[in-house]
């Protein structure tokens, strides 16, 4: 009995079965699709993109890989190339720091809760986007020609690229915030400071700690590349080893630096961890 | 009455915490910027000259720009933005197979923890350094930068996509596995659908910070507007670098905007789909607030 209601039923389900149709893609991912894949066609013809080219031109023996093969150590000892890592670490601390204690007022200014006037926010925040607009080695560029080779250009330059970038995270952050303690400390009149000071800026401060940590992370990267552009730190050995194709000693620092941003990645994510 | 005058005689406010952690952090962060101030070499005078400097530069950057450079200052962003988008694309090929293979709910942890160790890599060594060692191998073309671009972002795209895949909800899945889906049956169905916006989200993401990389990557000879803007610059053709930084900071904004817009759509999705869940529990914050912190705007 109860094995033929199953089958009968098995089977009248054969046949009534009837799937719901598949959803259709809408109309704005088609229209988006399409977009993508004429403009990955005009990217690839631009930049001259072929596979065949580019698996002959890795296969060939070439001597920058022929260098990897052979990696020179004794550069990561080299008393220049530690001085040079000093001047990165130390122009990637001073770059942050500058950086995270002006963008603090500067992302409370570009918010409602911090600056109640609509139009000083709009410019604020525009000059932060054009600002953001332009690379770290960008700047560096700019700060060489104008105040001349050396640290202060790459420090310059870092200060520019973590104000934008903590400005615009902070702000975001900002924008999200609870609203509650903000109406309490109205309500017990206080003035505007104590108001961003005691209801605002707690609310933000492990974000805005681990977006700090996060810049220097950034920093300590982008303090590498400065000195191809003659702004300071272990730039300066690389584009020296890379003019004299020295490249084993190129990738000798190469490696050494990928050894000290890993450290203080793991270090940084860990504090990071811990703050948020 | 005398109730009231005794408990505001006796209140106290709870006293503080001591957070240890917080000071030894602060400390070690004192020492680290006192020790960086005083004995990095720089001339620290030179700073208050600074501003009047960098005012005469953009007067002479900005007052005559080169407008005949123009068209061509505007096909040579067109490079970068083309260098930028290749690479995104060729870091994506590689960064979602991979990325599955990261994420500890769908594969074992000893090959998550093998897979991301690769990104961590790939991650920590800038584009431009990238950049140097490929123009060797490609010659000073655009290609050299688009692979820059496309190994450098293998890392951080692949980060951003495991964290995603690893916080989606399972029970997809498991309505897969009870119909008897076979594997790939089971990622196209279970996973796929409920990655698939927030991975184009964070690919479009990339490829707005890696106009940022693209547009410098000329200047060590790796095609795109960098190398012209390297050019004017050490002929000292100020007009067109004013006009060159110009075309770069328009063009970056432009994309950023078109892309940013079409991520915020493709994030919402269509606007019926919101109302039907309303019971959508938010994500946590590890999967939209820290991927985009870990890749973060790096330009």
């Amino acid at each position: 009995m109860s094995l033929d209601t199953a089958a009968k039923l098995e089977a009248g389900a054969e046949e009534a079965l009837e799937l719901p149709p598949r959803p259709r893609p809408s109309m704005l991912m088609i229209v988006i699709g399409l977009g993508a894949l004429f403009f990955t066609v005009l990217s690839a013809r631009r930049v001259e993109f072929s596979p065949g080219d580019l698996i002959s031109n890795l296969t060939r023996s070439n001597p920058v890989f022929d260098g990897l093969l052979n990696m020179s150590w004794d550069e990561m000892f080299s008393s220049r190339s530690r001085k040079a890592f000093v001047e990165t670490l130390q122009l990637a601390v001073l770059g942050t720091t500058a950086g995270v204690i002006v963008s603090l007022p500067l992302a409370l200014w570009a918010t409602e809760i911090g600056n109640p006037y609509v139009v000083p926010r709009l410019i604020l925040r525009s000059i932060n986007n054009v600002i953001r607009a332009i690379p770290d080695l960008l700047w560096a560029g700019l700060f060489v020609l104008g105040v001349g080779i050396g640290a202060l250009s790459g420090l310059l330059a870092l200060f520019f690229f973590s104000l934008a970038v903590m400005v615009k995270l902070t702000a975001d952050t900002l924008d999200g915030i609870d609203m509650g303690p903000i109406e309490a400390a109205n309500a017990a009149g206080a003035t505007h400071t104590q108001m961003l000071r005691t209801a605002v800026v707690p609310q933000i401060l492990s974000a805005f700690s681990s977006y700090a940590l996060y810049d220097f992370e950034l920093n300590l990267r982008a303090s590498a590349v400065l000195g191809l552009v003659g702004a300071g730190g272990i730039g300066q050995r690389l584009d020296f080893f890379r003019n004299r194709g020295q490249w084993d000693k190129l990738w000798g620092l190469v490696l050494m630096f990928f050894l000290v941003v890993f450290v203080v990645e793991r270090i940084s994510v860990s504090i990071r961890r811990r703050l948020v | 009455m005398n109730a009231t005058v005794s408990t505001s005689g006796s209140v106290r406010l709870p006293s503080k915490g001591r957070d240890t952690f917080r000071l030894v952090l602060t400390t070690t962060f004192v020492v680290l910027f006192g020790w960086s101030a005083i004995s990095v070499e720089l001339k620290w005078s030179r700073l208050l000259e600074a501003p009047a400097d960098m005012y005469r530069l953009a007067q002479v950057m900005f007052g005559n720009l080169a407008w005949d450079q123009f068209g061509n200052l505007v096909g040579l962003m067109w490079d970068s933005i083309a260098m930028a988008w290749m690479g995104t694309l060729i870091a994506a090929v590689f960064a979602i197979p991979l990325s599955f293979l990261a994420a500890e709910n769908l594969v074992g942890r000893p090959i998550a923890w093998v897979v991301r160790q690769v990104f961590n890599v790939l991650r920590a060594v800038p584009e431009v350094i990238l950049a140097l060692l490929f123009i060797p191998v490609f010659g000073l073309s655009p290609m050299a930068g688009v692979l820059a671009i496309g190994v450098g972002s293998i890392g951080s795209l692949g980060k951003l996509f495991y964290e995603i895949i690893e916080n989606i909800k399972t029970n997809p899945i498991e309505a897969a596995d009870a119909v008897g889906a076979s594997a790939v049956q089971r990622l196209r169905w279970g996973v796929i659908p409920q990655v698939a916006p927030e991975l184009t989200s964070f690919l479009l993401y990339r490829f707005e910070i890696n106009i940022r990389a693209s547009s410098v990557l000329g200047i060590v000879g790796a095609g795109g507007i960098g190398g012209a803007l390297a050019d004017a610059i050490r002929f000292k053709e100020f007009g067109q670098a004013g006009l060159a930084l110009i075309v770069v900071i328009v063009g970056t904004i432009a994309v950023d905007a078109v892309s940013g817009s079409i991520r915020r759509r493709i994030v919402a999705g269509p606007k019926q789909a919101d109302s039907v869940e309303p019971d959508e529990e938010p994500l946590p914050p590890t999967s939209t607030g820290a991927p985009a912190l870990a890749s973060g705007p790096r330009g």
